[in-house]
């Protein structure tokens, strides 16, 4: 029987993270496909999810092996460093102590490096060949690395619960709607609020780290699953002090 | 070689955001489950360390980082 009040923000924060990691590789394969052509990009982006696919596969049963506790808390660990991460860099950059991630930058970015190395190979007969590789692996490695991080908050928020089904649908939603923008507008998603989506993945990934932790660790919370959404609103509210602390440092020390 | 290890440094950075809330989280935690599982604690006096301790550390991290940007 599936409890609500754990699904859906396992299911959100599936959602919503993979939203935010999709964005991101879609920028840097969209940078690669711009300079070399759509094959190798698509080639680079295609092995990325082969190793992804391997790598959830061999791995997924182990976690089968693992001692519920021990996995409780292994998990509720990670994702308490990993979503206290995001959500002091987001904490941060709404404050406007660190600046905003902008897609539109890192694909000028990306696209100068392609460039660079295109110049640099051109000198050579085999420049058709290095380059076509060179996107490709970009595309691979950004898929690769920001697909690692979908799989662990998928994996994460759903252990121990039975919901590795529901939160991966959460996951492969994102990934369709941001493809889909994506051969929409042939153009880096600049106009996701990235920000306000990791600030949200932040508080429920940190919920759940707190939540899972202690389940690792034996405490009962009050109201069971009900605490988590106990939680996530606490977080919620740090991450907003955290915010406008930092504004306030900022603007003190500027005067 | 080079993309292996690029990896590694992207999957330790996904967990290590900053060193002193690194080092926090895991100190709350020990602590959380030194006062359940040693101390004898209630449990739930346990979980309102792991709580609040991580709620405190996140305000104290974002703080101490503006302020030193700041400076």
């Amino acid at each position: 029987m599936l409890m609500w009040s754990t699904a859906a923000p396992a299911v959100g924060a599936a959602f919503v993270a993979s939203l935010v990691e999709v964005v991101e590789a879609f920028t840097i394969v969209l940078a690669a496909a711009s300079l070399r052509g759509w094959r190798p990009a698509a080639l680079g982006a295609a092995a990325g999810l082969g190793v992804l696919a391997v790598l959830v596969a061999a791995l997924g049963p182990l976690l089968d092996r693992v001692p519920i506790g021990a996995l409780q808390l292994a998990i509720g660990v990670l994702l308490l460093l990993f979503g206290m991460g995001w959500l002091r860099k987001a904490a941060l950059r709404a404050a406007g102590v660190i600046p905003l991630h902008d897609e539109e930058a890192i694909y000028t970015a990306e696209m100068a490096q392609l460039a660079e190395a295109e110049q640099a190979r051109e000198q050579m007969l085999r420049r058709q060949r290095n380059l076509g590789w060179a996107a490709g692996v970009t595309a691979l490695k950004a898929v690769l690395l920001e697909g690692l991080e979908v799989v662990f908050i998928v994996i994460a928020v759903s252990a121990g619960r039975g919901l590795l089904w529901p939160a991966s649908l959460g996951a492969a939603a994102a990934c369709v709607i941001v493809l889909a923008a994506g051969a929409v507008v042939h153009r880096p998603l600049s106009r996701v609020p990235e920000n306000t989506l990791k600030f949200g993945v932040g508080v429920m990934l940190s919920a759940f780290g707190v939540f899972w932790t202690g389940e690792g660790l034996g405490i009962p919370w009050p109201g069971q699953d009900l605490a988590l959404l106990g939680f996530v609103a606490l977080f919620f509210v740090a991450g907003l002090v955290a915010t406008i602390v930092a504004r306030r440092t900022g603007l003190e020390f500027a005067q | 070689m080079t993309m292996l290890k690029e990896i590694a440094v992207e999957l330790i950075g996904m967990f290590v955001a900053e060193k002193w809330l690194t080092i926090g989280v895991l100190a709350i935690i020990a602590a959380a489950g030194t006062a359940v599982r040693l101390a004898g604690l209630a449990p739930l006096a346990g979980g309102f360390v792991l709580l609040f301790g991580c709620l405190g550390l996140l305000v104290e991290s974002v703080w101490r980082y503006a302020r030193a940007g700041a400076r």
